[in-house]
């Protein structure tokens, strides 16, 4: 066995030993992938998984480095792209993909990709005209 | 400033750039000519061509602290680099099938799945999807 089999094996017992914490933000995780485009509040997550929130919103940043919120802009942000560059409105894209206000989702959008929604459709759809 | 991606020391370029290629599936970005044969060959993946470029870099070849860190880390079997992909399982079948040799087979981990493999260039990489 490779040194870093056993560095796997090592920080396996040690960092993920907990089967019931990792179940746990596994399923919130694949929760909030397929249900990005509806109202998610840490209520409804916790209420899924049956654990109070602050408990959740702890074990998801310690698992995945991220609170389920950012997580959830950043599901958004992605699939925002790939709606505008296919040329999906701005205000259909922002709706689309959960979000509730068009000032929100431009300013979120802008702070994630250093562009504007419309900026950034402009840009995709010169592209594929080249 | 801007991160441009991440490098993978390599002997021989034309044989990274055709195991990349053909095994893994990345395309060409840009390939311009350098001194001695060499050349800035860069990679990207198919659906993300504006993301992060993979530099097939020669540099064991000439420099040798840069071989001996590449020895000492294929020796230990850790990866040089890790890649994302959707389903461990489903590549780890699909590239045994084209001969690529794994020395860590699909494994959970926690939150992520890994598989480390081959890449027949000197180098482990590591395939992580996220769970």
């Amino acid at each position: 066995m490779t040194f870093y089999e056993k560095e796997l094996q090592r920080i396996h017992s040690t960092v993920y030993s907990n089967q019931g914490q990792i179940d746990t933000v596994i399923a919130i995780r694949n929760y909030i992938e397929n249900h990005y485009d509806t109202e998610l509040k840490l209520e409804v997550l916790s209420h899924f998984r049956f654990v109070s929130k602050y408990h959740l919103l702890r074990l998801f940043k310690k698992y995945y480095g991220l609170t389920p919120k950012q997580y959830l802009i950043n599901k958004r942000i992605e699939i925002a792209k790939d709606h505008l560059a296919k040329g999906t409105s701005v205000t259909e894209t922002c709706f689309a993909v959960g979000f509730k206000s068009l000032g929100s989702f431009s300013t979120l959008f802008k702070t994630k990709t250093g562009k504007s929604p419309i900026q950034f459709q402009k840009e995709q759809l010169s592209r594929s005209i080249l | 400033m801007r991160i441009f991606g991440l490098s993978i020391p390599v002997m021989d370029q034309e044989k990274a750039f055709q195991f990349y290629t053909e095994k893994l599936g990345f395309i060409k970005k840009v390939d311009i000519p350098l001194d001695g044969g060499h050349r800035w060959l860069t990679l990207v993946s198919k659906d993300a061509q504006d993301g992060p470029e993979l530099l097939l870099e020669p540099a064991p070849l000439h420099f040798k602290p840069s071989k001996v860190y590449q020895e000492a880390l294929m020796e230990a079997g850790i990866p040089w680099t890790q890649f994302d992909v959707d389903n461990v399982q489903e590549e780890y079948d699909r590239l045994t099938g084209l001969g690529v040799e794994f020395s860590v087979k699909p494994t959970e981990m926690g939150t992520v799945k890994v598989a480390v493999f081959d890449d027949t260039c000197g180098n482990f990489i590591q395939i992580v999807e996220q769970l």
